[in-house]
């Protein structure tokens, strides 16, 4: 396998320009909303509302500005994939339609996907969705045809401020790293990275940098493993399969009563 | 969601709606007419096989249904075949730790068996001719060898639905691992009313439609343990109960739990129709807690 | 300065522009500034925008109160401990500036005058023919010149008398008889030159002398103290302040600032002098020509500058030389060489320049007897600018109208301009999709409403579908001056064709139909130069014409010799013996086969330099301009950190990291020969060499319309009576008093609101390239007015309302977007609120909403005849 390659992305040097959207959608070729959706959302500058199938790139626009103006922050994230090491949807494909790659992302084989929606609600991060065109699930795959032939993915390149940065996972840690440590100096105490060490999720390979709780910028806190409730449930479904069968079972053998109460 | 009660809030839903409602409904009658089929066929008295072969009947059609409406709620159901083959190597496709994928071999092969059964059955009631097809059913060896394995499909195709709602990342259904067991214990409960009310229908009486009537009493007092569980271990996250589908839940519980439980304690020993009404009921409430619990994550999105 | 240059910031000031939002390509510079070394970044603007999102300090403001916050910064900077101590600011303001010229004891400032400079008088200048220059009043200038010289009274003066909008009595005193004397008998034209020189200024190297240019300065802006600013601007004293020092620890032999500014402060009526002051603040902080200094024009096009350059402007030639005028002394070649040669400083080529131009347009039909074909040349009338075309169109004037990558049914006073549209007698749309303007007879608001029937509107609209940049060779050249030359991708599809192609094929068509006519007029066609046959085989067969012939006829080449290209401007000559379309570019394509613009060559990672191997950049490839003033009056560095060129006393010539904008050998101690002409007459610390005197200019004294230092005048319609002065707004701007574009008064209760209209990342001005591409549409789907909180509350508008936004001119529709990026502010004791509107939206394509524009007002800036679309006033009500 190849190095695992990866993106750091860090809003603090956003500036919502969205052209990884567009170069995500022209590359990809990827349909435009043409429904209800397509209507001003009215939250912020956000009209394309959340990552799915036909967005694989998604930026958020959180505005957090005091009421009497003295302290305001408009924060801008883009949002993506984020190609856990410990993938959940992976996990739970049934077809094998997702696989891990030499470059250890994540992709989902739209030849193979037969849309059984599972790793829609398996990702732990909301990033699946079907697309309407191919009708199978779809998510970034980190440009896997551009790293084949040795080319970054078009998002990052489109970048203008290098807020998306594409690279080796284990460079671009380093490089984070550096970046909260400058933010720190600067004052901004509350950068983290987040998803940049194995806790979670083995790793995302796809990490970023935050400067408020996850939540914020509605990233789940503590994301998980669809497979945390495998053995216990599997066990508990036993156990009910025991109780029904034994109360079958003795409800069935012993008619006397039954036979008893008849009259 | 800044003050989300899980991290299962900002997942995305696998737009599972009706369909989804309908196979639960659908794949836990199956499942359970066959289970209590062939409880009765290898516990029961001959004069109760009868009740068994209604069972039968009513599993393999169920089954048919099922298996239309899983592929049809594929995104691309001219793909259904990669459940079984991965389409690159033509190798099997199963991973045993994914629920969909043993559910996808549990319900085909399950409708193996309970074939089986139906042409037992049949062959049994109508085609004394058959011979070999009648050593399908108890208690033949091999009818005995169908029964179990089918029994044990059976429970599967009831139980993993659940299970398959847990270990996914959606808000409630992935915060506690117990639906398994709720769709289980619920799955022949259900199908002990139904089968009860069959033989309401057909106007039969043996004590095995009494036992029904008690099997489905008793699993509801366990239904009532194993929600209090449930609602236990969902923690925080219990809060995604409070809206529409919380609703829709309570009045599944009420009228499919607590009201046939009341008519089960009053019944008289002439009001037999009191126990119907209250089977009925029983139905008609595990149909809505079922689509409760389908439709409840959608409501609770980041 | 160029974006890329921001990198060596060591502060940036964003102001009159939502940079991230509208040049995020080139914001990744000051983004790379504060991230690798910690600059500064300052937006200043109406409303919280993705720019301020990314700064360290955000300070609002009043749409339009731009120079009295810049004058605060001025009066600030003046009047601050440092810049006083520090000797770098005293050395670089009286070296490099103006500072200690003397002005006529005839000046009178605003000051004085309560906010109107001497010289002002009523407008009378509008030709017969053309009454559409649309002055409310004008100045005459003489008494704002510098004290006994008058070296400065001719050559690239753009008063209301010169600019070619008001009838001039021409040339008349002696040295203008002695100069058009030597002017006629032909080239050389030295002794013309000479016969131009004047007496040199008068200067006071202590600036204590209270008529010197830092005297008044400093009395002219003394009322702009930070209270000042926050009663007109509404931005707290306190962050005012901060942006103040900020800019002021940031600027000094060791750091430098920049300043980055786009339309919004050139769409105002006082644009002009908005920018003006910043140039004037950074003059004073030593930031022009030194790493990391200056200030950043943000083009709103790819190659805007280059449409400058080679200009699609009504008033200039190629290199930015006048156009002939009917106005003007310009009857003949040896007058308007006499009138626009500037004898010292480089602008004395002139001569090499218009020869060498008349020789690109005429080739061997121009000669020495002909004054190389001048008479042939057309010559204007007036302001042929867009808003007076229009008003000129409504009044049927205008026959006809050619529409390239223009769409003007959306624009100014939409529906103004679509009723001018109306009354063409045939319009050409040469576009990417079927937008507004092409189909106005069809689906314009007014025919859809009925008031205007199709029927009754004679205009015949002809579509010519366009081929797109990747389909043809060609160049851009950016806001650095850089030429990048860019390759054909792929065939443009169908019958769409390049915009060269149809303007040459237009040419070919036009020759043939004049070729047998008699007529004086047609004479230009007949001899113009027209042969730009492509080599490629496609291409010849397409009728597209080969991009690189017509760079080559910009370049330059030999008459003699046409193989021969020119290698610079110091090649030209005003004999004839030379041929160049337009000097700035000369030295682009040296040699066949040496395409400059093509190259591709950056610098290595790390090392510092000036990327001289990418592109190339006018004049003579140089990246910083008037770059000599990065060294110090002795030619060494101001320091080391902000090294760039410097004198080598061993080579005895400038070396460093760019092109020096200086004569090469000029020593730093070289004394001014005089009497002498062109950079002769300059000294060795004479860096702005395109400037007469050879310095930048603190106090403007010729050359701008409005006033020679800038003063704060309310926009046109304000909610507010100006609280500097008694002047409201300019007393000379350009207002087109006709049916359909009324003005609100002063403080007008049914106005109450201040408007400003703005682009987003996602569309492109009229949206004529963005609304049909569905990627950019869904991002931003529907128009919207942004208005804050208070102000929703107030008219009961609650988000995505839709809300019906009324000017004094029309009412248009949108959603509400509620948000607290915008605020009210304190204007003089007087909430007052604000309004954002994106102009991006028409009626076709596959997002569509009001026409933002039809609100704005035919009103502009009397230099440039810009429209005033950054405040305006409005109405907001829920719909």
């Amino acid at each position: 396998m190849a190095e695992a390659m990866g993106f750091f992305t860090d809003p603090t040097v956003c500036i919502g320009c969205k052209a990884c959207e567009v170069a995500c959608k022209q590359w990809n070729q990827l349909p435009a909303l043409d429904d209800a959706r397509k209507t001003l959302s009215g939250d912020s500058y956000d009209n394309t509302r959340k990552l799915d199938g036909t967005h694989w790139r998604h930026v958020k626009f959180i505005e957090q500005i005091d009421e009497d103006r003295r302290d305001g922050r408009w924060t801008m994230l883009s949002d993506v994939c984020k190609h856990c090491v410990q993938a959940g949807c992976l996990e739970v494909c049934p077809t094998n339609a997702i696989i891990r790659t030499e470059f250890d992302t994540v992709v989902i084989q739209s030849d193979t996907c037969n849309g059984c929606k599972a790793c829609i609600a398996a990702c732990p991060f909301g990033v699946i969705d079907i697309n309407p065109v191919s009708n199978t699930a779809q998510k970034c795959t980190l440009c896997y045809d551009r790293l084949q032939a040795g080319m970054e993915p078009a998002c990052s390149q489109a970048c203008p401020t290098d807020s998306i940065v594409f690279g080796p996972v284990r460079e671009l840690k380093e490089r984070a790293a550096r970046r909260v440590d400058q933010l720190h100096a600067a004052g901004e105490k509350r950068a983290v990275l987040y998803g940049a060490d194995e806790k979670m999720l083995g790793g995302l390979n796809a990490f970023f940098l935050l400067v408020d709780r996850p939540e914020v910028y509605g990233l789940p806190p503590d994301p998980k493993m669809p497979s945390r409730h495998l053995v216990p449930g599997t066990l508990f479904t036993m156990l009910g399969a025991l109780i029904v069968g034994l109360v079958s079972i003795f409800n069935f053998r012993d008619r006397r009563a039954d036979e008893a109460g008849r009259d | 969601m800044i003050d989300a009660p899980s991290s299962t809030w900002f997942t995305a839903s696998p737009h599972w709606y009706w369909l989804i409602v309908v196979y639960f409904v659908l794949g836990a009658l199956a499942g359970g007419t066959y289970f209590l089929s062939a409880m009765i066929d290898l516990t029961g008295r001959s004069s109760d096989r009868r009740l068994a072969r209604l069972g039968y009947y009513i599993t393999l059609p169920l089954l048919l249904v099922i298996g239309v409406v899983l592929i049809v709620d594929l995104s691309r159901p001219d793909r259904f075949w990669h459940l079984f083959i991965e389409n690159h190597t033509l190798r099997p496709m199963f991973k045993y730790w994914v629920p969909m994928s043993t559910g996808s071999w549990a319900v085909p092969l399950f409708g193996f068996f309970a074939t089986l059964s139906f042409v037992a059955t049949i062959a049994e009631h109508h085609r004394p001719h058959w011979r070999f097809a009648r050593r399908l059913r108890p208690p033949a060896l091999l009818g005995t060898l169908v029964a179990v394995l089918g029994a044990i499909l059976a429970l599967h195709v009831t139980g993993y639905t659940g299970v398959m709602l847990s270990v996914l990342n959606r808000p409630v259904w992935s915060d506690t691992p117990l639906f398994g067991m709720l769709f289980i214990v619920s799955a022949v409960t259900m199908s002990a009313a139904l089968l009860a009310l069959g033989a309401r229908w057909l106007r039969w009486q043996s004590p095995a439609v009494a036992a029904l009537n008690r099997i489905w009493m008793w699993l509801l007092v366990v239904q009532i343990l194993v929600l209090v569980a449930l609602f236990i271990s969902l923690g925080p996250a219990v809060r995604g109960w409070l809206n529409v589908w919380g609703i829709v839940l309570a009045i599944g519980i009420t009228i499919g739990i607590v009201l046939p439980l009341i008519a089960f304690r009053r019944r008289r020993p002439q009001g037999k129709g009191g126990l119907s009404v209250a089977a009925a009921l029983v139905l008609a409430g595990g149909f809505l807690v079922r689509t409760a619990i389908v439709f409840v994550p959608v409501v609770n999105a980041p | 300065m160029y974006p890329r240059a921001m990198e060596d910031s060591d502060c940036v000031l964003v102001m009159g522009s939502n940079m991230a939002e509208n040049h995020p390509v080139a914001f990744r510079w000051p983004m790379k500034a504060k991230v690798e070394h910690g600059a500064k970044l300052i937006h200043v603007d109406p409303r919280f925008t993705r720019t301020s999102a990314m700064a360290d300090i955000y300070a609002p403001l009043r749409a339009g109160s731009d120079i009295a916050f810049l004058g605060g910064l001025v009066n600030f900077v003046l009047n601050s401990e440092r810049w006083n101590q520090d000797p770098f600011f005293r050395t670089f303001v009286s070296t490099y500036t103006n500072a200690s010229t003397i002005i006529s004891s005839e000046f009178r400032d605003t000051e004085d005058l309560d906010g109107v400079f001497s010289g002002l008088m009523a407008y009378t200048g509008d030709a017969e023919e053309w009454p559409f220059n649309g002055f409310i009043g004008e100045y005459k200038s003489s008494s704002w010149k510098y004290a006994g010289s008058d070296t400065h009274s001719r050559g690239r003066i753009a008063d209301t008398q010169r600019s070619g909008e008001q009838a001039n009595d021409g040339p008349g005193d002696e040295r203008t008889k002695r100069a058009l004397k030597n002017a006629a008998s032909g080239p050389p034209y030295d002794r013309m030159v000479q016969a131009l020189v004047g007496a040199p200024e008068l200067r006071d190297e202590t600036l204590a002398n209270p008529r010197s240019v830092l005297q008044i300065v400093r009395r002219h802006f003394s009322r702009y103290t930070p209270e000042m600013v926050e009663q007109v601007t509404g931005c707290p004293r306190d962050l005012f302040l901060r942006v103040a020092q900020t800019i002021l620890d940031n600027s000094g032999a060791e750091r430098t600032t920049s300043i980055a500014y786009a339309v919004a402060w050139t769409q105002h009526t006082y644009g002009v002098q908005i920018i003006g002051c910043a140039a004037l603040l950074q003059l004073l902080l030593g930031n022009v020509g030194r790493p990391g200094a200056g200030i950043v024009a943000l083009r709103g096009h790819a190659s805007i500058q280059g449409s400058t350059d080679i200009p699609t402007l009504y008033h200039s030639i190629h290199g930015y030389m006048a156009h002939p005028s009917a106005l003007k002394p310009h009857a003949s070649l040896a007058e308007w060489l006499v009138e626009e040669t500037q004898p010292t400083g480089y602008w004395a080529n002139t001569p090499k320049f218009m020869v060498s131009y008349l020789k690109s347009m005429y080739g061997a039909a121009a000669t020495r007897d002909n004054n190389f074909g001048y008479d042939w040349h057309p010559k204007i009338i007036g302001d042929h600018s867009h808003m007076p075309m229009f008003v000129a169109m409504n009044e049927g004037r205008v026959k006809g109208m050619f529409c390239i990558g223009q769409n003007p049914a959306t624009s100014l006073n939409a529906k103004l301009e679509r009723s001018g549209l109306r009354k063409l007698e045939w319009l050409v749309v040469k576009d990417n999709w079927l937008h507004e303007t092409s189909m106005f007879w069809k689906t314009a608001p007014e025919v859809r409403s009925g008031e205007v029937a199709t029927a009754d509107i004679a205009t015949e609209v002809f579509f010519f579908p366009s081929s797109q940049v990747a389909e043809y060779d060609g160049s851009f050249t950016n806001t650095q001056r850089m030429l990048q030359w860019h390759y054909k991708a792929a065939n443009a599809p169908g019958d769409c064709r390049s915009d060269m192609y149809f303007t040459y094929e237009l040419g070919k068509r036009l020759k043939k139909l004049y070729a047998n006519s008699t007529l004086a007029r047609d004479e230009g066609f007949k001899h113009m130069v027209w042969d730009y046959e492509s080599d490629d085989a496609r291409d010849r067969q397409m009728g597209e014409p080969g991009s690189e012939k017509i760079l080559k006829e910009i370049n330059g080449f030999y008459s003699d010799n046409p193989g021969r290209h020119l290698a610079g401007a110091e090649d030209l000559s005003d004999d004839g013996s030379t041929s160049c379309a337009s000097w700035i570019y000369c030295g682009v394509f040296p040699s066949p086969g040496e395409n400059r613009s093509a190259n591709r060559v950056a610098d290595k990672p790390g090392v510092r330099g000036a990327q001289l191997g990418w592109g190339f950049a006018w004049p003579s490839n140089r990246r910083i301009l008037y770059n000599r003033v990065s060294a110090d009056p002795q030619g060494r560095p101001w320091s080391e950190r902000k090294k760039y060129i410097w004198w080598d006393e061993a080579q005895r010539k400038w070396v460093g990291l760019d092109v020096p904008d200086f004569p090469e050998t000029k020593p730093p101690t070289q004394q001014p020969v005089p009497g002498a002409t062109g950079m002769d007459a300059h000294s060795g610390t004479d860096a702005f060499i395109l400037k007469a005197d050879g310095v930048g200019w603190l106090y403007v004294p010729e050359g701008l319309v409005d006033g020679p230092l800038p003063t704060h005048y309310e926009p046109a319609e304000s909610p507010v009576r100006n609280p500097l002065y008694r002047q409201q707004s300019s007393p000379v701007l350009k207002y087109w008093n006709v049916a359909g574009n009324p003005l609100a008064d002063v403080a007008d209760p049914k106005y109450p609101h201040v408007i400003t209209t703005y682009r987003l990342t996602e569309h492109y001005l009229s949206g004529a390239m963005s609304r049909w591409n569905p990627w950019l549409a869904e991002l931003q789907p529907e128009l919207f007015v942004e208005l804050s909180p208070e102000l929703a509350r107030e008219k009961g508008i609650a988000n995505l309302d839709r809300v019906r936004i009324t000017s004094p001119r029309a009412s248009v529709h949108a959603k509400a977007l509620v948000t607290r990026r915008m605020q009210p502010l304190k204007i003089a004791g007087q909430m007052v609120h604000q309004v954002g509107m994106p102009f991006h939206w028409g009626w076709e394509g596959l997002t569509t909403g009001d026409v933002v524009n039809e609100m704005s007002a035919l009103i502009g800036d009397p230099n440039v005849s810009m429209h005033e679309g950054k405040a305006f006033v409005c109405n907001v009500q829920k719909a």
